[in-house]
């Protein structure tokens, strides 16, 4: 595990880096009570001072390219798991090195020596949920043991420049805590049942017959049982044929960005597809990439969960941006191969009442329209709180985590806008001339004719925020022969704010 | 961007109750007209404020509960709540925003390769021969899709089914009191999804995902709104 830095980070200002939760955060900002995986909003309320960064993926990955490379030299096929963590397998390094200190000491004294090369002068930020503080001058932690399930957790309980060599893995896994099981495989609803029964600890976990998870809690209860009781290996370790590999040769060397990123999405593409009929899906693919000054490079991704076509393509992306952006691929990307290992048949479980397989079509289709058209033009809604139609949708590009939603859709939200909602709803309000006799609708303008007003209802007022100069309005529902319409009055003026289509 | 509320009036015809006459007969083999059918394209035709986008959303409804469906809006006016009113799930929704006549064809295609059901907005002047492509494309692709022309109508040919809005009633507003409640909406379809014959019906639209065809009913009050 490394600490990494951003270097956007302001050098002297307390900085909190979140996506849903906390993933990063300043020394002073873990001293006002801020832990690491805490949900945003909470952090936020804990260390108001502090400035708030969405965490960057890709650039972490970039960050994080130089130590997976330093240590890839003393042991090939390391596994990256997420940007600042990674499993690196040690049966043969052991034997090479002369035994698991041997070999800990050996990295330990290779990223000592090069890590003032890789922490730039900006805060550092632990990134992986659970690791505590880093106030080592090495910002890594380093943990040794059976298996990559106990070999995380071990890191994360090692002292920062200290290597945990785990010499007994299921008396080291016995004393975690559940929660432990929520990284690798989800099931936050099982480990809730697990602690409603008293079952606190992995070391409760694996006393239970394994065959008693299996009937009360199915797959995800035997996989946990196994996890618990030491058993965490590779999936389905085969040999994996070398033609499911897929692989790309381009005659101009790619440099930009855009183009690396284009070749990637295709790359994953066919490789789901090719793997797809098969009914298999990968965990762990190798991205090798042929620089056009002759150089190759290649690195190991893992996921606990098979790839899905989008995780694929973002692995892809990210490694390929650290290779861009570090130079690690002199002259230009030539040639770019995937090779698929630890299959799992997980491709082929189907839901009963859903489409899985329609599902992952559409996710390309999608992606296509969005290549297409730009990340805004493909979109995702949520309902919120509010009081007019524009208000109660909250928007997310599609394929990205959505945005927290600002208005609480619970609250009674007095003076909303009845329903049925306007089917169609302009994103700002349009100005129409609308007649009135007396305080009442008599004709509204549609194009060039005048329509008359058949019946209305309202008006519901509307009181605008008058400390942010907001004007009162009135709203009025307005039935003419061709349609209804949702209209609202602001300072005499009438705009059109929904079309009952 | 206002509608082009002179296509509005012109499409729906419908501008006084006279113009639709007391003898409509209602069919009652609406309900499996409104089933959008893999491979099909439904065609809905008729000015804003005729009801038939919330008709096309709720034409959506059904496949959400299998897949995700997609919706091309234009010119990014269709509301998501509408959908979810009509009961198209939440997290199978997607809205696809396109105002670009050129890549409109392409964007369209690039989806009905993947999505199972889609409801499209068609802009006015894309060519015949990419609207045909389309139809093809969607046969072939086995996607249910309803296109809903914004210019003139499809070529013929394209369309399965054509559902033709032909007058709107609104119930629960009266001179400022009550809210809107129920849209009563008219329908016309043809082609060979009518089985070649021109059939009307009547839609019954609460604002709920319920949407009820009703039969048997004489229209004659189309155009006016009562309380």
């Amino acid at each position: 595990m490394w600490s990494l830095t951003r270097s956007d980070a302001p050098s002297d200002e307390p900085v909190l880096i979140v996506d849903e939760r906390v993933t990063g955060a300043t020394e002073s900002v873990l001293e006002a009570g801020v832990v690491l995986g805490m949900p945003r909003r909470e952090a936020e309320a804990l260390a108001p001072f502090a400035t708030v960064l969405p965490r960057d993926l890709g650039d972490e990955t970039r960050r994080f390219e130089p130590v997976v490379a330093l240590v890839e030299e003393l042991v090939p096929r390391v596994e990256v798991v997420a940007p600042g963590l990674m499993f690196v397998p040690v049966v043969g390094a052991v034997k090479f090195y002369g035994g698991e200190e041997a070999l800990a000491e050996r990295i330990d004294k290779e990223l000592s020596s090069s890590a003032g090369e890789f922490s730039e002068k900006t805060p550092t930020c632990p990134s992986r949920t659970g690791v505590g503080r880093i106030q080592s001058r090495v910002p890594y932690l380093m943990g040794i043991a059976d298996g990559p399930f106990a070999a995380r957790w071990a890191a994360a309980t090692a002292s920062p420049g200290v290597p945990h060599i785990v010499t007994d893995t299921i008396s080291f896994l016995s004393r975690l805590d559940m929660g432990t099981l929520r990284e690798s495989m989800g099931g936050e609803e099982m480990i809730d049942t697990f602690r409603w029964l008293g079952v606190n600890t992995l070391g409760d976990l694996a006393r239970l017959p394994r065959e008693t998870l299996a009937s009360r809690f199915g797959t995800p209860g035997v996989l946990a049982h196994r996890l618990a009781t030491g058993e965490d290996r590779m999936v389905d370790p085969r040999d994996i044929p070398p033609e499911l590999g897929v692989e790309l040769a381009f005659e101009e060397p790619l440099e930009s960005l855009e183009a690396v990123a284009f070749a990637g999405r295709n790359l994953a593409e066919k490789l789901l597809r090719k793997l797809r009929p098969l009914g298999l899906a990968p965990h762990t693919v190798t991205i090798s990439a042929g620089a056009a000054a002759g150089l190759a490079r290649t690195r190991v991704w893992r996921s606990a969960d098979p790839f899905t076509e989008r995780a694929l393509t973002d692995r892809i992306w990210w490694q390929l941006r650290a290779w861009v952006e570090t130079a690690g691929v002199p002259g230009g990307i030539s040639s770019l191969s995937i090779v698929p290992s630890d299959l799992s048949g997980e491709g082929r479980q189907l839901n009963l009442l859903t489409d899985e397989s329609s599902a992952i079509e559409a996710e390309r289709a999608l992606a296509r329209a969005q290549a297409l058209l730009g990340p805004d033009g493909v979109l995702q809604a949520r309902a919120q709180g509010g009081r007019m139609p524009t208000e109660r949708v909250s928007w997310s590009r599609w394929g990205e985590p959505e945005s927290p939603v600002e208005r609480d859709t619970d609250a009674p939200w007095p003076g909303a806008t009845p329903s049925p909602a306007p089917a169609l709803v302009p994103p700002t309000p349009d100005l129409i001339e609308v007649e009135w006799e007396g305080g009442l609708p008599t004709r509204m303008r549609l194009g060039s004719r005048w329509e008359p007003v058949l019946t209305w209802s309202g008006p519901w007022r509307l009181s605008g925020r008058w400390w942010a100069g907001e004007s009162d309005a009135d709203r009025y529902q307005l039935v003419t022969s061709v349609g209804a319409f949702l209209c609202v009055v602001v300072n005499g003026r009438t705009y059109l704010a929904g079309v009952y289509d | 961007m206002l509608p082009d509320w002179s296509q509005v009036l012109d499409g729906l015809g419908i501008a006084t109750t006279t113009n639709i006459a007391t003898h409509v007969l209602v069919d009652g083999d609406g309900q499996g007209m409104l089933d959008l059918q893999p491979g099909r394209i439904t065609e809905l035709v008729g000015g804003h404020g005729s009801g038939l986008t919330r008709l096309g959303l709720k034409l959506l409804a059904p496949h959400s509960r299998r897949s995700p469906v997609v919706v091309v809006d234009t010119r990014g006016w269709i509301s998501p709540e509408a959908a979810w009113e009509t009961g198209v799930l939440t997290d199978r929704l997607v809205m696809v925003r396109c105002d670009d006549q050129i890549l409109w064809p392409k964007v369209t295609a690039a989806l009905l390769e993947g999505v199972r059901a889609i409801y499209v907005e068609v802009p006015g002047n894309i060519r015949e021969q990419d609207l045909r492509r389309l139809a093809a494309l969607a046969r072939v692709r086995r996607v249910a899709v309803a296109m809903r022309p914004l210019g003139n109508g499809l070529p013929p040919g394209v369309a399965y089914l054509r559902l033709r809005a032909v007058g709107v009633t609104w119930e629960g507003a009266n001179q400022g009191h009550g809210k809107l409640t129920r849209r009563r909406l008219v329908v016309e379809a043809t082609g060979k999804g009518a089985r070649g014959i021109a059939r009307r019906f009547e839609v019954e639209d609460e604002g709920t995902d319920a949407l009820r065809v009703v039969s048997d009913v004489v229209v004659d009050q189309v155009g006016r709104a009562v309380g």
